[in-house]
């Protein structure tokens, strides 16, 4: 680290939240080892950190949903115990998650007083000022399914004013907020800010730090890797070299890439044509390629649009103009508008994020999940054959060393690295030539990431392609042939091997253009 | 969604404060009504009106309590059976010469202890409600039929028949037990936390935890109310049939399912609506009642239901879809 990033001197004043030495495990996971956090009255303390560097988890133990296995909780000086969020809620600690905690088919003032009912007129009448002190007019009287995201957000802050919020946690508030939503949100944290409220910030925009932020906390793999910033001197803040630091900071070392054996050299014919990809849930202007031997990366934050784009592809999601062609078969275009049906017998794989609830029929056997996507090539008579679905089983079972004492054994009781080799392996069996893999190692330990990855170069290189989603950098990095890079639904960058870095993904995925 | 700024909000709605939408069923009922007033001589008369009433109060009774159920993301299927249990328990009681408010206790007591064991079956043991509530059913039915020996129960003594009988104000008896029952719903549970709650269960249990309420006691508490209302429908059903039947409510539950899906009540994220079950069972009950006085064969009737299900629930389909398209 050099430059002007200095580490945060402690201040004189006692801080209104101190947080020291959290830790938490959850079963083969370390989420938060050790961390320290504090907060004073009218500051915004910018919480930094990749996917799974243990923000959620230090805000949900704040709020009082996880019990902390070491460490202790200050609150202007004093120790205090959060067992409950009933407990965080009356000692003024308000949370605002990603996903909101609106209950759909109640009207704004039910929802902005949840638990803490008055009569029905003093609600309305609270929820009216308390809204009109955001500046937005919106109908206490409407329900809240029918507001729009950003509506939403201001909502939530409502209900955090409404509880005389002391402490106020936001978890990447402008993620979803279009930029005159934000502006309208900063002008609210000054408010806030002034009012003496102490502000935790999530987010991945960093240029926000400038405009709001006071102090930054960057956590690595559960653990405070750096604090920086100085009250007297936020223009340090805006330094370019800091934000690069940052960035760093949040990446941590480069992992070594021992992920694949040699990468692609010479690609072969084009698999995956995309020209132009407009899709009914907000993808625009997508267009992209990928060919035979090919591994290729679609990398992004959390909503930047990498799974909507993956289900266009694949024909889930309606697609309303621009064209795509698997192997020369056009899937959508002028013929059509894609369907999942003709995108697997063009020979597209979807291996979904969410294998338990996409990828598995989890109480069948591995024979039953692997013959399942291959039932029309396997049997085309439609006479099922026991014995060739045995074959065929044991087969995939080999060749993707699925660790099970036999073929029969439900799946739910297999390891997550085998469950995912059980939805590879029912492709196989449909003979596709180009996989989509939507997170293909989330919630997989160690040694079975490392034999996902020897699948998907086994895949390549016999021939077929692969694109690959993923929120781990350096899997995408060690991984990836080549990766687009997405933002606010569309593609805004293309990275080549030596630029595909974790540094360079970071700043096109999060609009940094400095450094 | 949001109203022109400054101007007037758009009033909620007069059917209900927690869903600003009609349901299909309001259209369908209104139709239904036209077509048997035109075709149906004797479908228009006090009499027949005040019959309606009293065939729906029953069905009423228990739609009520399943329209928060179902707005949990929860189900029901023992209710006929427990009412058929309370209905046996209460005329046992009666031939035995206990008075009728120990009978009556009884019976509620009855309603109350299978409620209670389905929503801790449901809520404690994370039962899926479907089997929980599939297993109580049969352990009322089959309750009912020890008891009685599978035989009716008839011997019940003057007390329960005239007090069904009897005409507080001129209407009749079952008819104001389900308009108190209607309005201690709609006002008393529907204006207070309660069913807001209920919503917030269906709807984002997290944020209901999150805020502080002790959720899974108000989620047992839906499931507890359900049987005491199956208690309390024994009162009528016995009533009216002046004997006790270890069957008599059989699949009474799936008329009170339908009832509420057609009222508009969603088995998803809390989506429902007390005033809409009032329609619902309206028009199941005109629907039922019309039927009979055009002399439609009662094997007719069972498939009406289906078929009321089904349009109504097109027509809401339709309706927001349509509805959807003005806003975007």
């Amino acid at each position: 680290m050099r430059g002007i990033i200095i580490p945060h001197a402690v201040k004189d004043a006692t801080p209104r939240l101190e947080m020291r030495g959290i830790s938490k495990s959850f079963p083969g996971v370390r989420a938060l080892d050790g961390v320290s956090l504090d907060v004073h009255a009218g500051e915004v303390h910018f919480l930094l950190g990749q996917n799974g560097a243990g923000k959620s988890t230090l805000m949900r133990v704040l709020c009082g949903a996880h019990h902390p296995d070491a460490g202790e909780i200050l609150l202007d000086g004093a120790p205090v115990r959060l067992a409950s969020p009933a407990d965080a809620r009356r000692l003024g600690i308000a949370v605002i998650f990603q996903e909101f905690s609106l209950v759909p088919y109640l009207d704004l003032a039910q929802n902005i007083f949840l638990g803490r009912e008055t009569g029905r007129r003093a609600m309305h009448a609270e929820a009216r000022r308390l809204l009109d002190t955001l500046g937005v007019t919106l109908d206490t009287r409407a329900p809240a399914h029918e507001l729009g995201v950003a509506q939403q957000q201001v909502v939530e802050i409502a209900k955090a004013l409404s509880q005389h919020a002391r402490i106020l946690v936001m978890d990447e508030p402008t993620a979803a907020l279009s930029a005159h939503e934000t502006e309208r949100l900063f002008t609210q944290i000054r408010k806030l800010k002034a009012d003496g409220v102490a502000i935790i910030y999530i987010s991945h925009r960093l240029q926000e730090i400038a405009r709001i932020g006071d102090r930054v906390t960057v956590l690595r793999d559960g653990k405070n890797v750096a604090s920086l910033g100085n009250l007297e001197n936020p223009e340090n803040l805006e330094h370019p070299e800091n934000l690069a630091n940052l960035v760093n900071l949040m990446v941590g070392r480069q992992v070594d890439t021992t992920y694949r054996q040699r990468f692609c050299e010479r690609p072969g014919d084009v698999m995956l044509d995309v020209r132009e990809l407009e899709a009914r849930n907000g993808v625009t202007g997508a267009s992209l390629t990928v060919r035979a031997g090919e591994v290729v990366g679609l990398a992004g934050l959390v909503g930047a649009g990498r799974s909507e784009l993956a289900r266009a592809i694949f024909g889930a999601d309606r697609v309303k103009g621009g064209s795509v062609i698997v192997s020369g078969q056009v899937l959508a275009g002028r013929a059509g508008r894609g369907s999942p049906v003709a995108a697997v017998r063009a020979g597209v794989a979807l291996v979904p994020e969410n294998r338990k609830a996409e990828g598995l029929a989890l109480s069948r056997s591995i024979e039953d999940n692997v013959v399942l996507a291959g039932m029309r090539r396997l049997f085309p008579r439609g006479w099922y054959f026991a014995r060739a679905a045995a074959t065929v089983a044991h087969d995939i079972v080999a060749r993707l060393r699925i660790a099970t004492p036999s073929i029969a054994r439900a799946t739910r009781f297999l390891s997550g690295g085998n469950q995912q080799k059980v939805v590879i392996g029912k492709w196989f069996t449909a003979g596709s030539r180009f996989f989509i893999f939507d997170e293909p190692t989330r919630g997989i330990d160690v040694g079975a990431k490392a034999e996902i990855y020897g699948v998907i170069s086994t895949l390549v290189e016999g021939g077929a392609a692969v694109l690959m989603i993923s929120s781990e950098l350096p899997e995408m990095v060690a991984v990836c042939d080549r990766a687009y890079v997405m933002r606010d639904k569309r593609i805004v960058g293309e990275l080549q091997r030596p630029e595909l870095t974790e540094a360079n993904i970071l700043r096109l995925a999060m609009h940094h253009e400095s450094a | 969604m949001s109203p022109p700024e400054g101007g007037p909000y758009p009033s909620a709605s007069v059917v209900s404060g927690l869903s600003r939408t009609v349901p299909g069923a309001a259209y369908l009922l209104a139709i239904l009504i036209v077509v048997f007033t035109i075709f149906g001589s004797g479908f228009a008369t006090t009499a027949n009106v005040l019959n309606i009433g009293v065939q729906s109060s029953v069905l009423l009774l228990l739609a009520l309590p399943m329209t928060l159920i179902i707005m949990t993301e929860g189900l029901d299927l023992s209710m006929g059976a427990v009412l058929s249990l309370a209905g046996v328990v209460l005329a046992t009681l009666l031939m035995r010469q206990h008075a009728l408010g120990v009978a009556f206790a009884g019976a509620i007591g009855v309603g109350l202890a299978f409620g209670v064991a389905n929503g801790l079956l449901v809520v404690t043991f994370g039962l899926p409600p479907f089997v929980a509530t599939l297993g109580t059913l049969g352990i009322a039915q089959g309750l009912a039929l020890v008891l009685t020996g599978g035989q009716s129960v008839v011997d019940i003594g003057e007390a329960l028949p005239a007090l069904y009988e009897s005409r507080p104000a001129g209407i009749p008896f079952s008819i104001v037990i389900a308009v108190v029952a209607f309005f201690v719903f709609r006002f008393a549970l529907a204006r207070t936390r309660f069913v807001s709650y209920v919503s917030a269960i269906g709807g984002n249990r997290e944020a209901l935890v999150l805020a502080g309420v002790r959720a899974n006691a108000y989620h047992v508490s839906v499931y507890a109310l359900g049987g005491l209302m199956a208690g309390l429908s024994a009162l009528l059903l016995t009533g009216r049939m002046s004997a006790g039947h270890p069957t008599a409510a059989i699949g009474m539950e799936f008329d009170a399912v339908a009832a509420v899906i057609v009222g508009g009540t969603s088995f998803e994220r809390g989506k429902g609506s007390l005033g809409g079950t009032l329609i619902g069972v309206l028009t199941v009950g005109v629907l039922k009642n019309g039927l009979n006085v055009l002399e439609v064969p009662s094997s007719l009737q069972v498939a009406s239901i289906g078929v009321l299900v089904i349009v109504a629930l097109v027509i809401d389909q339709t309706l927001q879809s349509v509805g959807r398209q003005r806003t975007a």
